[in-house]
């Protein structure tokens, strides 16, 4: 069986800790790019936390939105790359292939999402903070744009080891450093072609909505919504 | 030329061909043989202990081969070794729970970081100047002896200090015995966020001197007094787990969470209902709900046992503390008052936390006392979805007690020849995270001798003549007893899981070989700290105590009940209510002044990984700054607009920082986290931002002396003409949104 890999994020669940942001780092060689590239916004998170304020002081809300690449079935960055270095896989990935890369950032300027980071340098790890870079995935250098892969290195091992072992992929086998780090277990990684899958399961949650869908990217990360309490613990939308 | 000759001649011009061809110096260093069996390209997995808070997450460490750049025996060269790859939570630990937050996702730079002190150091330059030398152990470890071997005269003995952040296990077990047979005085332990008032107040209350462990994921009703329990404080991974399940974990059942503090935190975000109270009366509104459901008679005041005994009023139904009188003191409407106290005496089980600043005021005994007091009037204490102490396996703990940090300075201050000859100084940082106003660099200074663990220089072991350096937490030995978190007892202990990078030994290593080498030889029956965590476990229960399986498992834990209470014998007190103290006329300093942990650096400590310097501030996307949070309306009618360079004035000091609108902060009060603002912190910290600890007052909670870091007020001006040395960095996603304003 072919896989479709995608995620569910809680949003009642998420508490806004960013622990998947670091995980992302560390799993992925994700460089720093210092205060003063920072500055010119050039800061590279794949995973980030987006916050936003409802109200004013005192009736006033902050909610937390976890937002990574959305995995698009229909992706507006693929189309735009002229050595088609951004390219979809056969399980819906939408993969960046390094060293087809040109830097045009044509991708990053199609991509609704804002989840595409490009390498103005060549990354620093100063001495000996290299000896932390993770051997499975590849570190991009000047010019290569960069972006969330679902962890597609956690991916493969987790083929591999299934194959090893002559068994299935069982739900719950591969789980991205995000998903992994996740302290409220707000991310749930899988195979929607899975119907069984939890991921699939809490995609069809009523309370579920893709971001940014009008655009007709068709995502593969389902948000579900934060919820309000209510006297009777009867539940409505948030 | 025969053939064979002719092979030789080959064989090294080839060889010379190839150094000639080295352009990168290393790949001429001399590789050395490895000290381990290693598989290339295998990861393994090892369990350890985060040591980043005092939490005690258990961790299992990927572990793979690599080549690292070592010295050994006075040689560099490249050594194979097994080098950690990545954090990750281990599923089977009672607190982690397979999950660790970002600041121990990022430990592992701590191993790694470029500025670790990486062999022995003698102060060279005049002290504070950071200038040191770099000496062998033996030199540094004889200097060490010397100098202790000057204080051995009985009179002398009890010169000898050790200052310390709180330590834990055998480490905490060590220290103490070391000490005691040196014939010095316990160990001083400072941390900024010291937990004294709640473990006091959870003493007199319930009988546990323990942070208090929530039943989070069983609870309905949440009400939390400030606590940021979700990010920083107490046990945050364990919480954050419980939480998952207390919103989405039960089908139909959703918990209600409120919680009341004057600035929004990370957790206070997540809350169904967030309150702004007035800072420092967060005890009278505990009561005011609890008047409430004692005048509605759904509780009788007997409920609250001892916890309600020790609160003035409360056996007469707290009649001082009408939603009216409570309204007026907490700025929150009598109705909202009445209807969160029917809400919570309705909605059980119910829990009611307090942590962080409500406690660091003068009267946090008091607020705490009377949270306390609203806990045990629902009867939440040890029933599911309530209020629990980890209860402690049998292990040998050390004893916590020591001289505070403040009456410490004063002494040495006070004294014409300071008390303390030779201080040993183990990863604090008081001289970054104390009040001016008590003096700790000033005191420091005086002791003629300051022998330093520390890993980094900052602000405090700059002030070193000798620095011996730890190992890093990922190549020691560690155990440790979780005090909350979890209603399991546990025993975390792990061992290294990779070997030494630099030339550095482990504290308590250093701590035994001294005492065993000393002229007065102390009776440490231990050869060294490995020795001493084996033979800890030997207590445990007989079956499980096997070392090897606690080892694989990364510690010994148990299902087990509360330990009976430990009721202190002496008069108990009936606590009357007391008003927040504040240092500074509001006429002068109109603002509250409310420092808080920040969430990538917590007190500052964590403030030299690059990591944790670039990920964007949850509530201000700020990365790489300090700022300064202030109402949107207030920073209106004073002309301040986003990223404006702004004074801070209390009575103690100055400092400047970028402003941040922010609506989830009271328009009398301004906030700034903790953590940047280092002189001296590592390459990634070092003259970054300002640290709002330099202008807090000294004022303390008078019964633990505790500081109360939450009572400055302060006032606010614009600067006109400023150098902008230290932006506003501000993450938004992407890379389009930024104008690109220098080219």
């Amino acid at each position: 069986m072919s896989h479709r890999w995608g995620m569910s994020v809680d949003l009642d669940r998420c508490t806004g800790c960013e622990a998947c942001v670091v995980a992302c780092h560390a799993e992925n060689n994700i460089s720093t790019v210092g205060p003063e590239e920072a500055e010119r916004g050039r800061a590279k998170h794949w995973m980030r936390v987006e916050r936003y304020w409802e109200g004013e002081f005192p009736d006033v809300r902050l909610k937390f939105r976890p937002v990574l690449c959305q995995q698009c079935e229909t992706a507006p960055c693929e189309p735009v790359c002229p050595t088609y270095a951004s390219s979809h896989t056969p399980e819906g990935l939408n993969a960046q292939i390094y060293n087809r890369c040109i830097g045009t950032r044509y991708c990053a300027n199609a991509c609704p999402y804002n989840v595409r980071f490009f390498n103005f340098y060549n990354p620093v790890w100063e001495k000996p903070l290299d000896l932390q870079l993770n051997p499975d995935v590849s570190v991009r250098e000047q010019g290569v744009m960069e972006k969330c892969t679902f962890c597609v290195q956690r991916i493969n091992a987790g083929k591999i080891e299934a194959a090893a072992n002559s068994r299935e992929l069982r739900d719950g086998d591969i789980r991205p450093a995000c998903v992994q780090s996740c302290t409220a277990n707000a991310l749930v990684f899988g195979d929607l072609n899975d119907p069984e899958s939890a991921v699939s399961r809490l995609s069809r949650s009523p309370r579920g909505s893709k971001l940014l869908e009008e655009l007709g990217t068709q995502p593969k990360v389902t948000y579900l919504e934060r919820e309000l309490w209510q006297e009777s613990e009867g539940i409505r939308r948030g | 030329m025969d053939r064979r000759d002719f092979i030789k001649a080959s064989a090294a011009t080839g060889a010379m061909a190839t150094l000639a061809s080295c352009g990168n110096p290393e790949n001429q260093l001399i590789r050395f043989i490895p000290e381990e069996p290693l598989f290339p390209g295998i990861a393994t997995w090892k369990p350890s202990i985060c040591s980043l808070c005092s939490a005690g997450c258990g961790l299992l460490v990927r572990v793979m081969d690599g080549e690292a750049q070592v010295v050994r025996n006075g040689q560099t060269g490249l050594l194979k070794m097994a080098l950690a790859k990545k954090l990750e939570g281990n599923p089977d630990h009672p607190i982690s729970r397979g999950k660790i937050c970002a600041r121990g996702q990022a430990a592992i730079q701590v191993t790694y970081h470029p500025d670790r002190i990486r062999q022995p150091l003698r102060r060279s330059g005049a002290r504070g100047s950071g200038e040191f030398q770099e000496i062998s152990w033996d030199e540094a470890m004889s200097e060490a002896l010397s100098k202790l071997n000057g204080i051995a005269s009985a009179e002398d003995r009890k010169t000898l200090g050790f200052l310390t952040r709180p330590l834990d296990g055998q480490r905490e077990v060590l220290v103490s015995q070391f000490l005691e047979q040196f014939g010095a005085a316990p160990a001083t332990t400072y941390e900024v966020f010291g937990e004294s008032v709640l473990r006091e107040a959870n003493k007199r209350s319930f009988g546990y001197a323990q942070l208090p462990t929530f039943d989070l994921a069983r609870a309905r009703y949440v009400l939390s007094f400030g606590a940021d329990f979700l990010g920083t404080w107490n046990s945050p991974v364990a919480h954050s787990v419980a939480y998952g399940e207390m919103r989405q974990g039960r089908p139909g059942v959703r918990a209600k969470f409120v919680q009341l503090e004057p600035r929004m935190s990370q957790t206070g975000a997540n809350a169904d209902e967030w309150v702004p109270i007035k800072p420092g009366t967060e005890g009278i509104l505990a009561l005011g709900l609890a008047h409430v459901i004692l005048k509605s008679k759904l509780r009788t005041p007997s409920a609250a046992g001892k916890a309600g005994e020790l609160i003035d009023g409360w056996s007469a139904g707290l009649s001082n503390y009408s939603p009216e009188a409570v309204a007026t003191q907490t700025g929150i409407a009598p109705a909202r008052i009445e209807r969160l106290a029917l809400e919570f005496a309705e909605h059980g089980p119910a829990l009611a936390i307090i942590g962080g600043a409500p406690l660091a005021h003068t009267n946090g005994m008091f607020q705490a006392l009377a949270v306390n007091a609203l806990n045990a009037l629902v009867g939440n204490l040890g029933k599911p979805g309530g209020l629990f102490f980890t209860p402690w396996p049998s292990i040998a703990v050390g004893s916590k007690a020591g001289r505070g940090l403040r009456d410490l300075a004063e002494e040495i201050l006070s004294a014409s020849k300071s008390p303390v000859q030779v201080l040993l100084l183990n990863d604090a940082n008081p001289v970054f995270g104390s009040p001016p106003a008590w003096k700790v660099a000033e005191a420091l200074s005086k002791i003629p001798y300051i022998i330093s663990f520390g890993s980094f220089l900052d602000e405090t072991s700059t002030l070193a003549d000798l620095i011996l350096p730890d190992h890093s937490f990922l190549e020691s030995w560690l155990d440790d007893v979780p005090e909350s978190g979890t209603s399991m007892s546990v025993a975390s202990i792990a061992g290294p899981v990779m070997r030494p990078l630099h030339q550095t030994r482990s504290m308590p290593d250093v701590l035994i070989e001294i005492g065993q080498q000393l002229q007065r030889r102390l009776s440490l029956p231990w050869k060294n700290f490995e020795q001493m965590v084996r033979a800890s476990v030997n207590v445990l229960p007989e079956e499980l105590s096997s070392l090897e399986k606690i080892h694989e498992k990364g510690g010994w834990w148990s299902e087990a009940p509360m330990n009976q209470p430990n009721w202190v014998q002496t008069a108990r007190r009936q606590t009357p209510a007391s008003e927040a103290q504040f240092d500074g006329a509001p006429s002068d300093y109109p603002f509250h002044f409310l420092p808080y942990p920040s969430q990538a650096f917590l007190d500052g400590s964590l403030a030299h990984l690059p990591w944790l310097q670039e990920l964007p501030d949850v509530i201000s996307t700020a990365m790489w700054s300090s700022w300064v949070e202030i109402n949107p309306k207030t920073a209106q009618d004073l002309k301040i607009a986003q990223g404006d360079i702004i004074a801070i004035k209390s009575g103690h000091g100055t400092l400047q920082a970028p402003a941040l609108l922010s609506p989830g902060i009271a328009p009398d009060a301004v906030a700034m986290p903790i953590g940047q603002g280092h002189q001296n912190y590592t390459r990634y910290a070092s003259g970054r931002g300002a640290n709002p600890l330099s202008i807090l007052s000294g004022m303390t909670e008078p019964e633990t002396g505790a500081h109360a870091w939450a009572a400055t007020r302060v006032r606010i001006e614009k600067l006109e003409r400023v150098e902008q040395k230290s932006p506003l960095i501000l993450f938004s996603g992407g890379m389009r949104e930024h104008e690109e304003t220098h080219r």
